[in-house]
């Protein structure tokens, strides 16, 4: 390595310091607040009172069940993906970011319309069998709650394990055919151990969103099932603030132990990737029976699980429940200005987006580098550190910006930078680990080249650093826009009116049960996120030829 | 980045990338510009939302009150319940930038934070207001009241009713008990909504002072066959959609709404708790208050008090669905539908402010423990 000039390490320190200011700062300064208040019961009263011990279990209870789940449907399901051939592929893949950018209170909505009593699911069921009764309700209770969880976190299981496989090299496959190597020996031998650290990534996040549920887990949960973070909500509403510190440095606890776990677990077994290659695939017709069935009956699941809220809610759009009617009321309420109207909501969240989406591929970048760098400190604290937007609690990140930064600069009337950055903080994470990827498959011998070939830092950064991570940077930004653009809890706290993105608008839509404008703006966030899609990846094919 | 060439110089990349920011900077600065705001008001997100005209009905109650003082009054509709809002006004405590607050109700006002957030005031024309009305709320005036409501159980004459139930025509709460009446009512869970916590009280009142048991005995009794939503926009759902749940938690106003709605006979009916002769309901009184160190101090008490006013306040009934403070007011006949306060025996005053602000986290302690167990 040769010596790091100041620039580099300014460029890298970037990202920490707002890390710093807009993520450490303030959740630092609401948790100790916190503690020092001494609202209510103590610290001790509040770890032993059997309400936050059992909010605890069923953290981790429901967590570990839903990614049980995720991790079982999205590992077949990319299994799928990556070995089958079939047309639409990609639409498929750029389908599959849906789930995450709709808000929790949508997907309730249509999960109840899927899967509740007298749901889609339910009247089937109560036509086979000639009942008037309910039989099925899974959108409530336990049911509810994990099939929810599986409904976000499949595609990402499936996203992150198919782009990992796909680089798995066909040559490795055929030498254990050939030395006669059965389909579970291949998978268990060559297959698994390839994908492991994407999997476990996938399981970590899983993890991690489902122990920190909130909207899901209190709707459906029907008073009986409570997270540490439905807790933590509920503590900041009651003014209990040291209730909500202690929780809440409990919760970080646990998803940091996680994430330091993983980051330990991912250190030792770095799997060294080769050259780019692309797997074997086969057509339907060159599957044998079972597999078909096997892979009609997923298909199967899988529509009914993530296509079937998703069908409803689009329905909604268009449909008045209370009249009866069918209506374009929701999509002329998008075009309108005003009280109510889902104009400026609409232009909000596409401009906050594609800024927090900018900035989160800009910063991504030197953390990415930060976490390929030399040495054992500076690699795993950048892991952690990147890790720790989505472990802390999203209302004590929103009380925190609100007291430490929106208060104190006077952004309090028109908070929209605030909003900005939160969405920014949580792209992050998405980001970094999306182009750190693509700087793993960097072959240093073309940076030896380029500087035998005597061209400057800045040449080499610009002409053969960035377009060699162009896939990373992209499938970052796509994450990074869906988050954004999906944000709820922050932005929710924190905007005024003028402020609000669809994702507010959807939700005060919902509470005024005017669910024809809650229909249609989830329609249009669903078409923002994939026509988004599919422009970055027409864009990097454009840039890259194809290099992916 | 329109596409990526193989040369191009870095410092054109990085001037379109300044120049993307900078651009969607200034766009968001230009949707974003603040309206040019004398007077702020924050208020829940459904203040004033459930009349014929929503969009228009900020001009309609405050155009008048702009007019004579050449102010800009926003109404701020945050997306919460009033809870929130008090944390978002404990939040910018050191800074505030509202100046008045509506929708803090009889219970939440007994926090102790309201003191550090909100200011007393007395609004010269309060006589306009029940004395007892204002008492019912906060007699220390750090709100006064703007509307009231009594939370009370509804249901819906086509799916249940009095044929099928006749103990919905005296509604004991021993019957409510029952696991076919309990299995049909949908309640909020009184943590996280006002109308679900105004219920726990009702019921505490009446079982700790008129039946004398056990408030805790009879939620034992119910929880496996009670529906609890989070909010009452979730409990309206869940009652006016599933066919299983009949009885919902809701206010006495409602058979006025359904009434004004179909514009006949209400498919509404308001069920009040019954005992030996009397009915019961709890009232939920909501206030209007000076924030404390606000901005515009003399133009806010001139706020409140216009909103005590005829001028506001007979837009309340049709458009909040609440009884206007100032009783002077005519309701809409609609409204002969609607249960009244001389209807009912006031539970709030069997259970008053000191015991519930001295019990209130340990019932809601108890409330959690039975029902996640």
């Amino acid at each position: 390595m040769r010596k790091r000039p100041l620039a580099l390490y300014s460029a890298i320190s970037i990202p920490f310091l707002v890390l710093i200011v807009f993520l450490i700062y303030p959740v630092l300064r609401v948790l100790i607040e916190g503690l020092l208040l001494n609202t209510g019961l103590s610290v001790s009263e509040v770890l032993e009172s059997p309400v936050t011990q059992r909010a605890f279990v069923f953290s981790l209870y429901q967590a570990f069940l839903s990614t049980m789940l995720s991790v079982i449907l999205g590992l077949s399901g990319a299994i799928l993906l990556t070995r089958l051939r079939f047309r639409g592929k990609t639409l498929v893949r750029s389908l599959l970011i849906v789930p995450f950018v709709l808000p929790p209170i949508v997907v309730v909505v249509g999960f109840i319309r899927m899967f509740g009593s007298f749901g889609i699911i339910d009247s089937i069921a109560m036509v086979l069998t000639g009942s008037t009764e309910t039989l099925i309700d899974l959108a409530s209770g336990i049911p509810g709650i994990v099939l929810a969880h599986a409904f976000y976190n499949v595609p990402l299981v499936m996203l992150m394990v198919s782009s990992s496989l796909e680089r798995l090299d066909p040559d490795i496959e055929e030498s254990a055919e050939l030395l006669g190597a059965s389909s579970l020996q291949k998978f268990r031998r060559i297959t698994l151990p390839h994908i492991l650290p994407s999997l476990l990534a996938s399981s970590l996040l899983t993890f991690i969103f489902c122990f920190m549920s909130f909207p899901i887990v209190l709707t459906l949960g029907e008073g009986r099932y409570k997270t540490l973070e439905v807790q933590i909500y509920d503590a900041f509403r009651s003014f209990d603030f040291t209730k909500a510190s202690t929780v809440g440095i409990l919760q970080v606890l646990v998803t940091m132990g996680l994430a330091f776990a993983y980051v330990r677990a991912n250190r030792r077994q770095n799997v060294g990737t080769g050259p780019t290659r692309s797997i074997k695939t086969k057509s339907f017709s060159q599957l044998n029976p079972i597999t078909r069935v096997l892979a009609i009956l997923y298909f199967i699941i899988l529509c009914t699980l993530v296509v079937g809220p998703i069908a409803s809610i689009l329905q909604s759009a268009v449909y008045d429940p209370v009249t009866a009617t069918y209506t374009l009321d929701g999509f002329t309420n998008l075009l309108r200005i005003g009280t109510g109207g889902g104009f400026v909501p609409l232009i909000n969240s596409v401009l906050y987006a594609i800024l927090a989406t900018i900035l989160a591929v800009i910063l991504g970048i030197p953390l990415a580098y930060s976490r390929r760098s030399k040495g054992k400190v500076l690699p795993s604290f950048t892991s952690m550190l990147v890790l720790l937007p989505l472990g802390i609690s999203s209302i004590t990140v929103a009380y925190g910006l609100m007291i430490a930064i929106a208060v104190p600069l006077g952004l309090t009337t028109n908070p929209w930078p605030i909003i900005v950055i939160a969405q920014t903080i949580i792209g992050l994470p998405f980001s970094a680990k999306s182009i750190e990827v693509s700087l793993d498959k960097i072959d240093n011998a073309i940076l030896e080249n380029a500087d035998i070939l005597g061209v400057s830092r800045t040449q080499r950064l610009m002409f053969v650093e960035l377009p060699l991570l162009m896939p990373g940077i992209i499938v970052g930004a796509v994450f990074a826009f869906a988050m954004a653009i999906g944000e709820m809890s922050a932005t929710l706290f924190i905007a005024l009116p003028q402020n609000f993105t669809l994702a507010v608008a959807i939700y005060q839509n919902l509470i005024v049960r005017k669910f024809v404008e809650a229909g249609a703006a989830s329609l249009v966030l669903v078409a923002i996120c994939i026509i988004s899609f599919l422009i970055i990846e027409h864009l990097s094919e454009e840039s890259i030829g194809g290099a992916v | 980045m329109a596409d990526y060439p193989t040369r191009r110089n870095p410092r054109l990349i990085l001037g379109v990338i300044i120049t993307t920011i900078v651009i969607l900077v200034a766009a968001i600065a230009v949707v974003n510009t603040p309206a040019n705001v004398t007077l702020r008001v924050y208020t829940y997100d459904s203040f004033l939302v459930w009349g014929d005209d929503p969009d228009t009905i900020d001009q309609r109650v405050f155009g008048p009150f702009e007019r004579a003082h050449g102010v800009n009054v926003e109404i701020v509709r945050l997306p919460t319940d009033a809870s929130g809002i008090v944390s978002r006004l404990a939040a910018e405590s050191s800074n505030p930038v509202a100046d008045v607050v509506i929708g803090i109700d009889n219970i939440l006002v007994l926090e102790d934070i309201i003191a550090t957030v909100l200011e007393p005031y007395t609004p010269t024309n309060l006589s306009l207001i029940d004395s007892q009305l204002v008492n019912t709320l906060d007699s220390e005036h750090y709100v006064v009241p703007f509307d009231f409501g009594l939370v009370t159980l509804i249901y819906s004459k086509n799916t249940i009713n009095t044929t099928t139930h006749p103990q919905l025509e005296n509604l004991t709460l021993s019957a409510l008990a029952d696991p076919e009446l309990a299995g049909v009512l949908v309640t909020e869970d009184p943590h996280f909504s006002s109308p679900g916590l105004s219920f726990l009280l009702a019921e505490i009142a009446m079982s700790e002072k008129l039946l004398g048991q056990d408030w805790d005995e009879w939620w034992i009794d119910v929880n496996d066959y009670i529906d609890v939503q989070p909010g009452w926009s979730e409990a309206w759902s869940k009652w006016y959609e599933d066919p299983t749940r009949h009885l919902m938690v809701s206010y006495g106003t409602d058979p006025a709404y359904s009434s004004y709605i179909t514009g006949a006979e209400p498919d509404t009916v308001a069920a009040p708790f019954y005992h030996n002769g009397v009915d019961y309901a709890w009232m939920q009184v909501e206030g209007i208050g000076l924030v404390k160190n606000n901005p515009n101090p003399d133009l806010a008490k001139l706020f409140i008090e216009y909103c005590l006013s005829p001028a506001v306040q007979s837009y309340i009934s049709l458009n909040q669905w609440m009884f206007p403070a100032n009783m002077d007011v005519e309701l809409d006949p609609v409204f002969d539908y609607a249960l009244h306060p001389d209807d009912v025996e006031l539970l709030n005053d069997l259970l008053l402010g000191p015991e519930i602000k001295a019990n209130k986290t340990s019932w809601l302690n108890q409330w959690d423990i039975i029902r996640t167990g």
